[in-house]
């Protein structure tokens, strides 16, 4: 879906250079994961929410880690509220998850939770 | 060499089974090399506890040693008479708990792909018989018909992976095209090798022209695309310190 970003307030630069630290670590795991969805089962939160796919690990990273890095950090408030909802919302970075191939997951989660609190994108408590 | 000679079908047919045999192990073993080194340059040494994969042992780690304290404080057995390792049932629970207890069925699937997928190519008759013609060694071979029996498998396997992706949703929601791309990279020396075997078009050659070319492609695509989750998974598992890891495992990146 094509929108027109609003990218004020967003730092795609800063984000860049957060991704950079954790470049070859974050390039790996993305290419490595094989999309198979067995690690769905890991997360309690997948669980239960009655297996809802949008609660899986690998579909938390993918569209969290794995937007910023193909989008080079070119994301505006509304895709890294999208994120916020991801990373915080539908994981509590537990580190129970488990990928057969041995993706760090919740590293990844950790390194997108970092990127979108150095945006000024925290959890929001007071929200239903 | 003129152009229309080197588009020419038999220049083509020589060099797919000539030269390109050749280049295609070389990027692929050189490939390999260079991706396990680069994980190993990544892979810092950071000793940590290791806990021992399995129910149980993390009472006896020093993580916790405060429980074992208490366990030891608490009676007369703290000479360790009746220290309870994991029984039966914890293990029982574990194995349940574990993606082949989960999932069991996608745990078999994935198992029998994955080891046909690198076992039948190798042990195949006439992959042995080409080894034997170049360097005069060669494995030993299955029967032709096991081989085509396990090569049926391999396709049947890759016809769960395919619907998997087009009709389960938790599949379908993180699939993208390169997915359907290197699932079909992956079958399509398997199904013209089966279709060359039975002779099931007149054009053998190509068929044969299109299982090497596929066969090549896949191998050279190993270390630098999703395939290399092969790679990563050897690497990651006897290295990354963690609960799953397997071995001495004491790095971490
Ligand atoms: S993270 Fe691992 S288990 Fe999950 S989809 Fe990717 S490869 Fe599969
Ligand atoms: S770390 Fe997040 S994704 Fe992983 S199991 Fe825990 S809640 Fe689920």
């Amino acid at each position: 879906m094509f929108r027109k970003k609003n990218t004020a307030g967003v730092n795609s630069n800063e984000i860049r250079a957060i991704l950079d630290e954790k470049k070859a670590k974050m390039k790996l795991s993305l290419k490595a994961c094989a999309h198979c969805s067995l690690c769905a089962e890991s997360c309690f939160l997948f669980m239960g929410h009655n297996k809802d796919p949008k609660y899986m690990p690998s579909y938390k990273f993918l569209n969290s880690v794995g937007v910023l890095y193909k989008k080079k950090g070119n994301v505006d408030k509304l895709d890294l509220g999208e994120m916020r909802d991801l990373v915080w919302e539908r994981c509590v970075l537990c580190t129970r998850c488990y990928c057969p191939i041995g993706i760090d997951i919740p590293d990844m989660l950790a390194l997108a939770r970092r990127i979108c609190r150095s945006q000024g994108v925290y959890p929001q408590y007071d929200r239903e | 060499m003129a152009l229309s000679h080197i588009f020419s079908w038999t220049f083509i047919y020589d060099f797919i089974r000539g030269p390109m045999v050749w280049i295609s192990f070389i990027i692929f073993f050189c490939g390999v090399v260079f991706q396990v080194l680069r994980f190993m340059y990544l892979l810092k040494e950071q000793p940590v506890q290791k806990l021992e994969p399995g129910p149980g042992n993390i009472i006896h780690s020093q993580t916790v040693s405060h429980v074992k304290v208490d366990r030891v404080k608490t009676g007369w057995f703290k000479k360790g008479w009746f220290k309870k390792g994991p029984d039966k049932k914890d293990w029982m629970l574990w194995v349940k708990l574990s993606i082949a207890g989960v999932n069991p069925f996608m745990t078999i699937v994935t198992t029998i792909f994955h080891v046909l997928l690198i076992g039948v190519p190798v042990f195949v008759l006439g992959h042995n018989i080409l080894l034997d013609n170049a360097f005069g060694v060669s494995m030993v071979s299955l029967p032709e018909n096991v081989s085509d029996f396990l090569t049926g498998i391999v396709i049947f396997c890759t016809l769960i992976f395919l619907f998997r992706r087009l009709f389960l949703d938790r599949v379908k929601i993180i699939t993208s095209y390169a997915d359907y791309f290197f699932l079909s990279l992956a079958a399509a020396p398997f199904v013209t090798g089966y279709l060359a075997y039975h002779q099931v078009f007149s054009n053998y050659k190509l068929l044969i022209s299109l299982h090497m070319l596929s066969g090549e492609l896949m191998l050279m695509a190993v270390p630098f695309t999703k395939f290399m989750h092969m790679i990563y998974m050897i690497i990651v598992r006897f290295n990354v310190a963690g609960e799953y890891s397997f071995g001495n495992a004491t790095k971490n990146w």
